[in-house]
């Protein structure tokens, strides 16, 4: 062994990190360039919508990375999320405890989340197929619960929650943590979470060495349809309605976070910092064109854009030029 | 197009004994390693020239650089007197540089015929000429002497087929100069025959080889000149006539080794697996017993179903008939958690296909089938993480910058003793080596031939297949002979001669593969 070559090396932990700072670096490089451009950018107020925003979109891309990283995607949730906003405001408006409907609500999410890990394990369904497929079927169903009509939700309770602030900090990004920090420990320090690794890298593989790769698959579609519900209870209250057309291109938006977070849509490469950043990356650029006034047409442009360039230069730095 | 397989290699423009490729200072490195220091070295045109060296020497390195498939830090290439770029593959084929590369790189999902001209395909009118290139494809196949179908998806061959077919791709392109890296790595004697009448009878049309190997009796009987690498930097060349086999492994790891094949004889314990009669894909009524201390060698040529049996008996298959016992109970093995759970343990066949995440680190490889031990009910143990696989990387010295560097990145020799390493230290009862040290060197071989003994002194029972005969040969204390999905002969350690082993592997009528497949 050349002892030389060892001084030389980078482990990959650092590569995160360092891709983590990177980001973040960016993100604060955005708010300062923002707040001097316009001010009402670093207003209290603005601030507090942004992390709102950011939020929702930032507990999906986390979901949505555990399926990345197995090599799969999750079309279906934002279809998810809108369904949730019905399941969530006809149960409360039923008369069910707050409690109660969120925890059913959630459940809803598991159960799509299984039904896509059944159709791709057992089916052998391509994952884009079958969540796309649920895409599609859910916004129909809750347009057939709904008679296509939005559900006003009788509960201010339900609603105050997340117009409120925890310490000055909004209860929608309060949320981000509780999911956050849990799901770093997973991905990261549990066997798990390595398993999310390996089956994306090699399946087969990861088999012969004992590995349940079925499991594996049906606990990341899992927690990705958990996420998407979650953020569906959280969406409803915000907005006050159960509507299944909400959250249209959510699964988008949620994708790309993951991907500018360093997720590879290759596999077995992710993090759950990343994401998270990404999904405010994304909030802060969408807030300040807002503010600036710049035609949303251009909004969606710029997003392009920013996920090829940031994409393409992490590829290139993987590849170590 | 290609017409007729005479037609495929044209004489050389090359007087043989000319130099026909010289390096100067070619050197390459990698972030985090310095592949290749400087070489110097000529390739005299029309001879074999033998690369051989350690596990992560350089010699694939060399062979990339010299292919275009990756660019050079620094240094010359002369290609018949002319500074030669070679910065992409296009140009060295152009150049008449092919190779056939250590891990076969063809299209998995593509026919034979279609790999074979792949980048060249044949058509009118841009429509491909399917049938034509069938046809032209089994014409060189049969040529060569290979027994292969050109009609079936290359996917549905063994990695050995595989390999041939890739040299004989490697042939229809107005080679001049034709580059080996371990390609008999996967094949058995009969295979490795074929190839040899192959690479001779190119040497006669004035074709110059480099061939690469770690089995030194392949050079002796090859090569005319051999170059030793190590550790990135050229030790030296010897024409084949004035070297010996202790010379060369002395140059390579600087050391000397006594003897290869440690073998150490327990006495056999209780029966730890018995297959009774058992049937499946591929084999059928195989019987046999593995004890406790002892070694049991499967030999056969490839596609003989030991490995079919081994992964029947893994779980990783379904069984059609008869019975597996573990340690004198019947058990249904419906799984690969089933087995692992009972005490086995299998390193596969197939490194890139089956044994290893590939993009993922040395030291997650390593650990990944005992993350359940190291982890209490939630977290991984990061200290045990860390040590398992620093010691995993030391016992069969892994070359890698650290165990945060991705598998993808080491030679192929150091990504083999990986998928040996993972089971180390799993603490099973019965190990499955399915052509364990498949690329290996000398040195690391004769290293894992005694964590062999150490697992059997501990207890446990180890399946070995190899294609390799001296390696069944010299360690199993039973070694059973595979024929087409049958066990067919049984004899004890040293038992029987090379001869009657081989006889009764190759089937003494010699049917063609094709209706199988
Ligand atoms: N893509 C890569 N990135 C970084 N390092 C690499 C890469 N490819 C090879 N190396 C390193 O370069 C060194 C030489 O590797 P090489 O593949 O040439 O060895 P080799 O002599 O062919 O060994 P083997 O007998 O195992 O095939 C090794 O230390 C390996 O880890
Ligand atoms: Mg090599």
């Amino acid at each position: 062994m050349s002892t030389e070559a060892i001084a030389v090396e980078k482990p990959k932990r650092n590569y995160n990190v360092l891709f983590g700072l990177t980001l973040l670096a960016l993100l604060v490089l955005l708010w300062i360039v923002l707040s001097v451009a316009t001010p009402s950018f670093a207003s209290g107020n603005n601030i507090a919508n942004l992390l709102r925003q950011g939020s929702m979109i930032a507990i999906m891309a986390v979901g949505q990375t555990f399926v990345i990283i197995t090599g799969g995607i999750d079309l279906s949730v934002g279809a998810v999320v809108g369904f949730a906003t019905v399941v969530v405001a006809m149960m409360i408006n039923a008369g069910f405890p707050i409690w109660l409907a969120i925890l059913a609500t959630l459940l809803v999410g598991v159960a799509i989340g299984m039904f896509h890990g059944f159709g791709i394990v057992k089916m052998g369904l391509p994952p884009f197929i079958i969540t796309l497929a649920t895409l599609t079927s859910l916004r129909g169903i809750g347009l057939l619960m709904t008679n296509g009509n939005s559900i006003n939700i009788k509960s201010d309770t339900f609603t105050a929650f997340s117009r409120s602030s925890f310490v000055g900090i909004p209860n929608l990004f309060w949320m981000v943590i509780l999911v956050g920090v849990p799901a770093y420990i997973f991905l990261h320090h549990s066997r798990w979470g390595r398993y999310l690794f390996s089956v994306g890298s090699n399946a087969e593989a990861s088999r012969l060495s004992g590995v349940n790769v079925q499991r594996t698959i049906y606990m990341a579609y899992t927690l990705s349809g958990l996420c998407a519900a979650f953020v569906g209870v959280l969406l409803a209250a915000r907005i006050g309605i159960g509507n299944p057309t909400q959250a249209e291109g959510w699964e988008l938006q949620a994708i790309a976070s993951s991907v500018i977070g360093g997720t590879s849509l290759f596999g077995a490469v992710g993090s759950v910092h990343g994401p998270l950043l990404g999904a405010f990356i994304l909030a802060t650029i969408n807030n300040g064109a807002n503010l600036l006034n710049v035609n949303s047409f251009w909004q969606r442009i710029i997003t392009g854009a920013l996920i090829i360039i940031i994409v393409y230069f992490d590829g290139l730095r993987r590849r170590g030029k | 197009m290609i017409s007729t397989a005479q037609e495929l290699h044209p004489a050389p423009v090359l007087e043989p004994g000319r130099t026909i490729l010289e390096l100067r200072g070619l050197e390459k490195r990698y972030p985090g390693t310095h592949a290749l220091k400087p070489v110097n070295l000529a390739f005299k045109s029309g001879e074999i020239h033998a690369i051989v060296g350690e596990n992560g020497a350089g010699k694939s390195t060399l062979i990339k650089l010299l292919t275009g498939v990756m660019p050079r830090t620094s240094g010359e290439i002369i290609w018949e007197g002319q500074p030669a770029a070679l910065a992409t593959p296009h140009e060295a084929m152009a150049l008449g540089i092919n190779a056939v590369h250590q891990e076969v790189v063809l299209c998995r999902h593509l026919t034979v015929a279609a790999n074979m001209f792949l980048g060249e395909e044949n058509s009118r009118f841009g429509i491909l000429q399917q049938r034509a290139m069938v046809r032209q494809a089994q014409t060189i196949i049969d040529d060569l002497g290979f027994d292969l179908p050109a009609h079936v998806t290359l996917g549905d061959l063994t990695i050995g087929q595989q390999q041939l077919i890739a040299a004989a791709r490697a042939t229809v392109r107005g080679t001049k100069f034709l580059i080996f890296d371990e390609p008999t790595a996967y094949l058995t004697r009969k295979e490795a025959d074929q190839l040899f009448t192959l690479i001779r009878r190119l040497k006669g049309e004035g074709v110059t080889i480099i061939y690469i190997s770690h089995r030194m009796e392949e050079v002796f009987e090859l090569a005319d000149r051999v170059s030793v690498l190590r550790d990135g930097t050229l030790v030296g060349t010897r024409n084949i006539a004035e070297t010996n086999d202790a010379e060369l492994v002395k140059m390579m790891i600087n050391r000397s080794i006594e003897q290869v094949y440690h073998k150490e004889h327990f006495t056999p314990g209780a029966a730890i697996l018995e297959a009774r009669s058992l049937s499946g894909k591929g084999f059928e009524n195989v019987s046999m017993t593995v004890r406790a201390g002892e070694i049991v060698g499967l030999y056969g040529l490839i596609g003989a179903g030991r490995s079919e049996f081994v992964t029947t008996v893994y779980g990783r298959h379904r069984k059609s008939a008869g019975q597996i016992l573990w340690e004198g109970k019947e058990v249904q093995v419906n799984s690969e958690h089933d087995a692992i759970r009972l005490g086995m343990a299998l390193a596969p066949e197939s490194r890139r296909d089956q044994g290893l995440c590939l993009n993922l680190p040395v030291g997650f490889n390593l650990n990944l089938p005992i993350y359940k031990r190291i982890s209490n009910n939630l977290l991984i143990s990061n200290t045990q993480e860390k040590t398992q696989a620093d010691r995993q990387i030391a016992d069969l010295r892994i070359k890698t910058p650290t165990r945060g560097a991705l598998v993808s990145s080491l030679s192929g020799g150091n990504q083999q003793k990986i998928v040996i390493g993972k089971w180390l230290a799993h603490g099973a009862k019965l190990f499955i080596f399915d052509e364990p040290t498949v690329g290996v060197d000398v040195g690391t071989k004769a290293e894992i031939y005694r964590l062999f003994g150490a697992l059997l002194s501990k207890g446990a029972g180890i399946i070995l297949i190899s294609s390799y005969l001296p390696e069944v040969y010299e360690l199993a204390d039973t070694l059973h002979v595979f024929r087409r999905g049958k066990l067919v002969a049984t004899h004890g350690f040293h038992a029987a001669s090379h001869e009657d082993i081989l006889t009764q592997a190759l089937a003494e009528k010699q049917e063609k593969l094709g209706g199988q497949i």
